[in-house]
């Protein structure tokens, strides 16, 4: 499998305050790529610079030093003015608030990607009404984002950058602030829609389970500044049954490895 | 135990209908009317006809002007020269800041010149625009204009400053233009300061234009106002400052009717709550 996304010794601190002592590193060389169709999953502490890092990818941070190689293209400079929004690159970033814009229904919102890339037709639209009823929003589309559950704002988020169909999805704890239920449910939907597909994803949290559960490869972060303190190859089969994972054999020990390394 | 019939049952703490709450509110209002005009009679007794018009003397004069057209011409005048002051300076204060949103440095150079010359007093500059202009609509126009144009200024600046950098985020990595995000992203998210900097300034575009028309004027509620003093017409001066408050009071209402059809996405009963 080809490297869709490579991070080559990628380094990245704060600017300081004028007269204080410079910010320390945030991350330091970090180092990894992803394969094209890979789900990977990164966990690490709070703090550890996780979303740094997908700002980063997305093009919404510059990184002090390295490169982000995307499609063979060096994305990131530490150049701010060569950052370049989404427009030519259009990276899916699925953050921790779901940031569904207030003013629009959820259909408006699940559709804003496609509206402002000039892609909104028939066909695109149809798409968005099937993603809408795979996760059970069908019924919803006239409603505003504060009208909905958290779970179903987790999900109008989702499927909003599903829907543009982007070649690599950024996702940072997207499922955090829900409860463990919801939360079930929403992996269980994440996996039954990536298994159509089959995304590349990134996906960022602090659960171990969590990463377990939904990926293909994890990496441990170590806290600040971050580096790769581990990484493991999920070796359990899909489809996955997220409800009954806890008892697969050979879930505990790969969940003990993983903590003994966050800590 | 007994049990408890579903179909007939209420909640003890349901909620009061909303139809009593504004059935308060709209009681409360008419008795302060009264209460006003009580006060305002009382007055005229008091201090006599010459200072204190008595409310019967104004709505008879009131019924006359309308009869005679005098009243409609006069509104026509005042709203024609508001209405163009107001939107010239509504626009610039608007799309001002838009224009500066993404030039730090130009805005750095700018806003402290747009913030001093607000330090001016306005109507201080009538009698060098008349010079300048003459008398007809054109001082009173710029003097409208320059009144309105710094609240729509400060206000969109406050609310371009106060918007959610993520929202901002977000749209860019899904590849919105610049003026998409101004256009969907700012302006909605500004939206109630806006219309905020509306229920200021649109008072005081009428304020302004009637201010401007004591100065120099053929017609409009402020000549009306202004000629009535002149012939100790307390009844005249009394009827145009009504017919001032009452323009007030309708662009209010409309503006507050706009608000909430714009705004509607809102959650419900929010202002109530607050």
């Amino acid at each position: 499998m080809d490297a869709l996304l490579e991070i080559k010794n990628l380094c990245k601190r704060f600017p300081s305050r004028e007269g204080r002592a410079p910010s320390p590193w945030v991350i330091r060389d970090l180092t990894f790529s992803v394969s094209e169709g890979e789900f990977l999953t990164i966990i690490g502490p709070s703090g550890a610079g996780k979303s740094t890092l997908l700002n980063m990818i997305a093009q919404i941070d510059v990184a002090s030093a390295g490169e982000i190689i995307f499609q063979g293209n060096k994305v990131v400079t530490a150049d701010p003015k060569a950052i370049k929004p989404g427009l030519e690159r259009r990276v899916g970033y699925v953050t921790q608030d779901d940031l569904l814009l207030p003013w629009r229904t959820t259909l408006d919102n699940v559709l804003f990607a496609l509206e402002v890339q000039g892609r909104l037709d028939d066909k695109s639209r149809a798409h968005a009404a099937m993603l809408m009823e795979a996760v059970g929003l069908k019924g919803y589309e006239k409603y505003y984002p504060h009208e909905l559950s958290g779970g179903m704002r987790k999900r109008a988020a989702l499927i909003r950058t599903l829907v543009y169909d982007p070649p690599v999805i950024l996702m940072d704890e997207p499922f955090a602030s829900v409860d463990a239920q919801t939360r079930m449910q929403l992996q269980e939907d994440l996996l039954r829609l990536w298994s159509l597909g089959r995304k590349t994803i990134v996906f960022v949290t602090h659960d171990i389970a969590e990463a377990i559960v939904l990926g293909d490869r994890t990496l441990v972060l170590s806290k600040q500044p971050t580096r790769i303190a581990g990484e493991h190859a999920i070796p359990f089969p899909r489809p996955r049954d997220v409800k009954n994972f806890f008892a697969l054999p050979g879930f505990a020990e790969l969940f003990e490895r993983i903590r003994a390394e966050v800590q | 135990m007994t049990t408890i019939d579903p179909t007939t049952a209420t909640l003890v703490d349901e909620p009061q209908p909303l139809v009593s709450r504004k059935t308060i509110v709209v009681g409360g209002r008419i008795a302060l009317a009264i209460a006003l005009l009580l006060a305002w009679q009382w007055g005229a007794v008091e201090f006599g006809s010459i200072f204190f018009a008595y409310p019967a003397d104004v709505v008879w004069r009131l019924v006359e002007i309308t009869q005679s057209g005098e009243l409609f011409q006069d509104i026509e005048a005042t709203l024609r020269v508001s209405a163009i002051g107001f939107v010239l300076g509504c626009a610039g204060g608007v799309l001002l800041p838009f224009l500066l949103r993404r030039s730090p440095r130009w805005t750095q150079a700018i806003e402290p010149y747009v913030l001093a010359s607000q330090g001016i007093p306005k109507y201080a500059l009538a009698p060098w625009l008349i010079l300048w202009f003459g008398i007809g609509d054109l001082p009173k126009l710029v003097i409208v204009t320059l009144m309105v144009f710094y609240i729509p200024f400060v206000n969109t600046f406050a609310g371009i400053r106060g918007v959610d950098q993520r929202f901002v985020n977000m749209a860019r990595v899904m590849g919105a233009s610049e003026v998409k995000i101004s256009r969907e992203v700012i302006w909605n998210s500004l939206l109630p300061f806006f219309f905020t900097s509306l229920k200021v300034s649109l008072p005081r575009a009428v304020s302004a234009c009637i201010v401007g028309e004591f100065l120099v004027s053929s017609a409009g509620v402020g000549h009306y106002i202004e000629h009535a003093r002149e012939v100790s017409d307390t009844v005249g001066v009394f009827a145009g400052i009504v017919v001032a408050t009452t323009l007030v009071l309708v662009i209010n209402a409309i503006v507050e009717h706009l608000e909430r059809r714009a705004l509607r996405w809102r959650p419900v009963d929010r202002d109530m709550a607050l």
